[in-house]
């Protein structure tokens, strides 16, 4: 699958980058193609374009805090959980995806 | 007929007792009785007592006359009027009080959910004292001692009289010894009772007019007295009610020897003091060896007994509630004077977490101690010498054991100030020999008297000035006092053979000054050579630069004299045309003034185009704000307070002289101090220490609990001076946690915190040597925990990169087995240090 991501935790400093981490490394070994965006303290990077929303299969959304910029997501299937399921069980959140 | 003289208070806080001594001591000397009434209450007083004007209630605004009759009454009256028009007005002046608590400092978590009890109060005195709770009472005074038959009121009175002139001289003979300030007030007040009249009439009334036995009026005059204070509503003045409790004590054993007051039963073993309030007699009567803190129900920071506490360093707390409530007495507890909390049901966690704040301080201590030890020295090996300043000569030894370098400053006005006559010769070399003795082969500038000013002895009679700092000061009336100047010389002469004494002369402000300085001086060497007195021929002699007029004629000073002194503070003053007691010229009375530091550019170029040594010895240098602008000046040496020294020669340690230089530079370009301050900050937001060092890992580690992990992390942020609030950052980790767990799995927990409490981006690796509990993800317990800490910010940060590539690196299983494997600390650092740069 071709997927797209979104990480935010609360104080931006670790966890963002953490899940960020998790997510690229298993759908890689699953797999799949993934871009992810992290909102953290130094504000967005890898900012999903809408191009990039619109032509992804799915998206995975795990933030603990609102979302920058949400209204992306508005038409594409997406997955929403806090940041510590993604890293504590990333597999099984791809694993949602395919049904 | 009286003379009359009417009066409004000028003074916010009223009359107590300290403008209450200067008005009695201006009329003391006089003849004629001299009343006050306080028109708004109808209270008249005997200007001669003090004890009476504080009674008289005398509030700001209040309407006073005066009224004076007596043989000299003219003079007397004409004496006060000067005083109640000059002196007056500025005879409170603002006490130096210790920063007032703004609401309670939180408790740290580790603390708060340790188990223990704890009862807040408001720090006095810092520190933390861990011992059982002692509980003191009161200082009775017998109400009814024996009373046979009848009795001789004139034998009566004659015995208390006796005890009044011995407990004066007492005072006196303490006071001529060497003391410190707070227990030469504390005396001088006493004193000041022992002679007050009306503390005299009112005793003499109830024995000879109510026939009443000595210990019965000293009851009665302390009733009366402590009345009068605590009625007051001034928190000062209530203050005194313990001072005359203590010349009342004091009186008593006089009059009846030792059976008269119940003395308190010593302390036996390591106390915390609990007690209503305590009498600075009963304080110095308590064995400090065993003295680990103080509670006082009430207190304040003026209080005699909180001044002796503190300078002993004895912990102390105030105002906590329930002190008289609840029996403390024989249990374990912790006075928190950091914090502010009185620690009892102690529980192994919270005692752990004392033994943590014991070795977090002690730490911190012996880092400092380590630095200041050493030479001053900058990164790239630039020497800049840190000395002390001091006012007595017994502060010497102190100031060589905190790493003072030398002394730069010996003010000798202490010498001279508070006594009925100048120091002779050889009281004066006593006191300059045992500082040379206690420098032991290094430097010690000792500066001539600056009196005049508002530092006036009263045997000179100095007639007052409209304007004493612009007036007759220091090398101005030397001319006029030339023996008594004379005779400081010759003492500094004779003690220059016992170790490496320079001379400094202050207010030098033209070129005749220092010709007639060099002529005294030059004198007093010839006769001691033609006497046979050994002395140094090559005594350095310098002058204060404090007059701007004196930093125009350096091409000439520098022929006189060997090195120069900047006073800063002055010479701030003088240049600026600002009062630096007048908050309202704070802006102007501001060292980063452009004008002011190329001012200094001025003074030092010119010394050392003569081959001349420049120092600093104002407020100035005791700031490690301004370290890097004084090195780059090129100034040579800096003498501050003593607390200060240790800071300043770690903040040297960390800058390098080509940085300093560049950034004065700069400086010099600029039109205001505002942008000299934002120039300043950036610099040292440049120059901070790595994010990670060998020093902020830790291995081994004794924590056992998630709490204890966390503390330790944020309390080596404080010994490394990364923070100057580890219990702030502290919290802020824990806010995080609340959040969820930071133990993401695998064994390993990230705690992270953003705080304006953290002055360096700093990581944190701790390795405990067993696993601890930290409600991971996975469940299971943490062995690897690295904790970030970030300085509060708005601008984007290159360590928040850092962090995040860490953030990522951990989630890498080879990344985390070589953080498990790895045991030494270096190593450690340096895998952090790669994987973060890669």
């Amino acid at each position: 699958m071709k997927l797209v991501a979104v990480t935010a935790c609360p104080t931006g400093i670790a966890h963002t980058y953490m899940a960020a981490e998790k997510l690229e490394k298993t759908a890689k070994r699953l797999g799949h193609t993934i871009k992810v965006e992290t909102q953290g303290a130094m504000g967005i990077e890898n900012e999903l374009t809408q191009a990039d929303v619109d032509s992804a299969d799915a998206a995975i959304i795990a933030t603990d805090i609102a979302l920058e910029n949400a209204g992306r997501f508005s038409r594409i299937r997406k997955i929403e959980v806090p940041v510590q399921d993604a890293l504590k069980d990333a597999e099984a959140i791809f694993a949602r995806l395919k049904t | 007929m009286p003379l009359e003289q009417q009066f409004t208070c000028p003074l916010p806080n009223g009359v107590h007792a300290r403008p209450a001594s200067a008005l009695e001591e201006v009329v003391r000397g006089f003849n004629s009785d001299v009343i006050l009434i306080n028109q708004r209450t109808s209270r008249s007083a005997n200007s001669k007592s003090i004890l009476a004007i504080v009674g008289a209630d005398i509030r700001h605004a209040d309407p006073v006359v005066f009224k004076i009759s007596g043989p000299d009454e003219k003079k007397a009256m004409a004496a006060l009027t000067v005083f109640l028009h000059e002196k007056f007005p500025h005879c409170d002046q603002p006490l130096a009080s210790e920063a007032k608590l703004n609401g309670t400092l939180h408790l740290p978590p580790s603390l708060l959910h340790a188990g223990a009890v704890v009862h807040r109060g408001t720090p006095v005195v810092p520190g933390i004292g861990h011992a059982s709770i002692v509980h003191i009472g009161k200082n009775r005074i017998p109400a009814t001692p024996l009373r046979n038959g009848l009795v001789d009121s004139k034998n009566e009175w004659l015995r208390l009289e006796a005890a009044l002139e011995k407990l004066f001289e007492n005072c006196d003979v303490r006071l001529s010894s060497e003391l410190s300030g707070i227990e030469r007030d504390l005396l001088k007040v006493h004193r000041s009772i022992a002679r007050d009249v009306e503390f005299r009439r009112q005793l003499s009334t109830e024995i000879l007019a109510h026939g009443r036995l000595a210990a019965e009026a000293i009851a009665s005059a302390e009733k009366h007295f402590s009345e009068i204070l605590a009625a007051s509503g001034s928190e000062l003045l209530c203050d005194r009610v313990l001072d005359i409790q203590d010349v009342c004590g004091q009186l008593l054993h006089e009059v009846y020897g030792d059976k008269a007051v119940k003395a308190n039963a010593g302390l036996v073993a390591d106390s915390i003091v609990a007690a209503e309030s305590l009498t600075p007699g009963q304080f110095l009567a308590l064995d400090r060896k065993f003295l680990k803190g103080l509670v006082l129900a009430h207190a304040s920071a003026t209080s005699h007994t909180v001044i002796l506490a503190r300078s002993f360093n004895i912990p102390t707390l105030a105002g906590v509630e329930n002190l008289a409530d609840i029996n403390f007495d024989g249990q374990e507890a912790v006075v928190d004077a950091d914090l502010g909390a009185l620690v009892t049901g102690l529980t192994d966690a919270a005692r752990r977490y004392y033994t943590l704040e014991k070795n977090r301080i002690e730490a911190r201590r012996a880092r400092l101690q380590t630095l200041s030890l050493h030479p001053a020295t900058t990164r790239d090996c630039h020497r800049l010498e840190v000395a002390a300043n001091i006012a007595t000569a017994s502060e010497a030894a102190a100031a060589f054991t905190a790493g003072a370098e030398g002394i730069g400053l010996f003010r000798t006005e202490m010498l001279f100030l508070d006594r009925e006559s100048p120091p002779g010769e050889e009281e004066q070399l006593a006191a300059y020999r045992e500082v040379l003795v206690a420098a032991n082969g290094r430097p010690v500038v000792i500066r001539a008297l600056d009196i005049g000013g508002d530092k006036k002895p009263d045997y000179l009679h100095l007639p007052p000035e409209e304007n004493p700092f612009l007036g007759c000061r220091a090398v101005r009336i030397y001319p006029e006092f030339e023996s008594l100047f004379r005779t400081q010389i010759r003492a500094l002469v004779r003690a220059s053979a016992f170790g490496k004494l320079r001379v400094m002369i202050p207010m030098i402000a033209t070129m005749d000054e220092a010709r007639w300085i060099r002529e005294v001086i030059t004198g007093e060497q010839k006769k001691c050579a033609a006497e046979n007195i050994q002395f140094d021929p090559a005594m350095q002699v310098g002058a204060m630069i404090e007059v701007p007029s004196a930093a125009f004629l350096m091409d000439g000073l520098a022929g006189e004299f060997d090195f120069f002194s900047i006073g800063s503070n002055d010479l701030l003053q003088y240049f600026m045309a600002a009062d630096r007691m007048n908050s309202r010229l704070a802006a102007l009375y501001n060292p980063l003034q452009p004008a002011f530091l190329r001012l200094l550019k001025q003074i030092v170029d010119a010394a050392h185009a003569r081959q001349k040594e420049v120092s600093l010895c104002g407020e100035m240098g005791g700031q490690a704000r301004f370290m890097p602008l004084l090195a780059g000046l090129g100034v040579d040496k800096i003498s501050a307070s003593v607390p200060a020294i240790a800071g300043l020669k770690a903040e040297l340690a960390g800058l390098t002289l080509a940085g300093c230089q560049e950034l004065l530079e700069q400086v010099l370009t600029c039109m205001n101090a505002g942008e000299v301050s934002a120039r300043l900050d950036e610099f040292a937001s440049r120059h901070s220490p790595p994010l990670i060092e060998p020093e902020l890992i830790i291995v081994d580690s004794d924590a056992a609990t998630k709490e204890e992990a966390i503390k330790q992390a944020a309390d080596q942020l404080f010994v490394l001076g990364r923070t100057e609030n580890s219990g702030a950052v502290e919290e802020a980790v824990w806010q995080r946690e609340a959040v969820y767990s930071t133990g993401f799995g695998h064994g390993f927990a990230i705690p992270h915190c953003k705080s304006n409490a953290v002055r360096f981006d700093s990581l944190v690796l701790l390795k405990p040597r067993t696993p601890i509990a930290w409600n991971s993800l996975d469940g299971r317990p943490v062995g690897v925990i690295i904790m970030l800490a970030i300085r509060e910010t708005n601008a984007p940060l290159a360590h928040m990169k850092v962090f995040a590539r860490l953030a990522r690196r951990v989630m890498d299983a080879s990344f985390r087995l070589q953080l498990e494997q790895e045991t030494k600390p270096a190593t450690l650092c340096k895998v952090l240090q790669e994987s973060l740069n890669s």
